[in-house]
């Protein structure tokens, strides 16, 4: 059947999306985790407990110790900002890869639970993204070899794991994890944390711009885009050809930055050829 | 059951680029293949002890994707019928695609979802008549006379 392989040509051209890599290895880690996440919910509840426990005290002795009760009000470190710092700085090199990582973690917070939860989670994060990467290394050398190559055509892979520290103040904290691996650029990754001090929630957009979020941040966006726009280089793909049309929701991922503004983020590809590399979009 | 979790794993990450495409032609939408693909590959994975014989990883990891495909059809045929429209702009074109030829594929497209899958798994994906019996869980002559169906159908559609 002619007709047959002419619209196969058509078939085979369909394009791929520069996603379904990042997608399916995703997907695949995510269903191996499941099990591994059997330990978590003991550990939220402990976060629980000991979160209700401190606070029992603390009623306590205020109730029976008025000294106490006015000494609190003169520790600074209750006063004190929240910070971001690096907990842990380390270099690991061998064969087949090469690991520059700055861990951050919180502290003076005044919520000392809310720390322990978003610090362990941290550590819990980079341990797995490290490991993930690893492996990788580990499967691309041994497929090299394989396939025919030699050990020495190999280049150890470069992970980096790096954080910007957003903003902070007594009521929030915001910064982002960022991950890159020289092996492919699709695998830049990065995590945001935009935490409430006192609840330890997560904050969404709607938390942070209110409900009128998907509006303010929209127009921003596309007025910010028109202006770089003008400059010929930079080029944004078009509506319906993958370009931005709106938000999805509020849990689109932002950081807030030093100024206290909301950044909004769009990963590499995203809405953008994949030279433009990760933009950021400033809402004021 | 490690062992054929492994070879899936494997065999998905081999075959992502097919896999993707297969969703597509149901879709005809980048993101909801992402979806479709995304869904048979959590599905699949979880239901791994399900997979009798580890030789059958194609066939049954199919039948998952085609189920996914065809539900998501069911659910949103208006807004496929539109963007029938999309296609050429989701299309890495080149010298040897001509227009008639995309006409061709628009009328494979459009084809009822039971004439199209067998045409997709049989031509495009290059399945043997009982690998796709399996696959959409049918038997081999009904793949037989659906092929044949579809094939004097796609003529006519050609030829008007």
């Amino acid at each position: 059947m002619k007709s047959i392989e002419k619209a196969q040509k058509v078939y085979d051209a369909v394009k791929i999306p520069t996603k379904l890599n990042y997608m399916v290895e995703k997907t695949i880690l995510e269903s191996q985790k499941e099990r591994k996440t059997i330990y978590k919910p003991n550990y939220i509840k402990f976060v629980a407990s000991a979160i209700a426990c401190s606070f029992i005290f603390f009623v306590f002795m205020i109730n029976i110790n008025p000294t106490f009760a006015a000494s609190i009000a003169e520790i600074p470190i209750l006063k004190d900002v929240a910070k971001i710092f690096t907990i842990k700085e380390f270099k690991e090199e061998d064969n087949t890869k090469l690991i520059n990582a700055k861990i951050p973690a919180l502290e003076n917070t005044g919520n000392t639970d809310l720390e322990k939860r978003v610090n362990y989670e941290i550590m819990l994060k980079i341990n797995e993204v490290l490991e993930e990467a690893e492996q990788r290394a580990e499967e691309y050398k041994k497929a090299l070899i394989e396939t025919g190559g030699k050990e020495e055509d190999y280049h150890p892979i470069n992970i980096q794991i790096d954080y910007k520290g957003g903003y902070s103040s007594e009521k929030t904290v915001s910064f982002m994890i960022m991950k890159s691996e020289t092996l492919a650029s699709a695998y830049t990754e990065m995590y945001f944390y935009n935490i409430d001090i006192e609840t330890g929630k997560n904050l969404n957009l709607r938390d942070v711009l209110g409900s009128d979020y998907k509006e303010i941040v929209d127009e921003a966006i596309y007025e910010e885009i028109e202006e770089r726009s003008k400059n010929p280089e930079n080029i944004y793909f078009k509506k319906g050809e993958g370009g931005f049309e709106g938000i999805e929701n509020e849990y689109q991922k932002f950081y807030i930055n030093s100024e206290g503004k909301v950044v909004i983020v769009f990963e590499k590809y995203e809405i953008a050829p994949g030279y433009m590399g990760i933009q950021e979009f400033i809402i004021n | 059951m490690q062992d054929a979790k492994e070879i899936l794993i494997d065999y998905i990450k081999t075959n992502q680029d097919k896999l993707y495409r297969v969703a597509y032609s149901y879709s005809k939408n980048e993101e909801s293949a992402l979806d479709i693909l995304q869904e048979s590959i959590e599905k699949a994975l979880k239901n791994i002890s399900k997979l009798r014989k580890v030789e059958y990883v194609k066939t049954w990891f199919y039948r998952i994707l085609i189920n996914e495909s065809l539900q998501y059809t069911k659910k949103n045929k208006r807004i496929i019928t539109c963007q029938l429209e999309e296609i050429e702009k989701n299309i890495e074109w080149n010298e040897e695609i001509k227009t008639e030829d995309i006409e061709i594929y628009k009328h494979i497209q459009s084809l009822n979802d039971k004439l199209k899958t067998v045409i997709i798994l049989r031509f495009f994906e290059d399945m043997k008549i009982e690998e796709i019996a399996k696959a959409t869980k049918t038997n081999v002559s009904t793949v037989k006379s659906r092929l044949y169906k579809g094939l004097s159908e796609l003529k006519k559609l050609i030829n008007n």
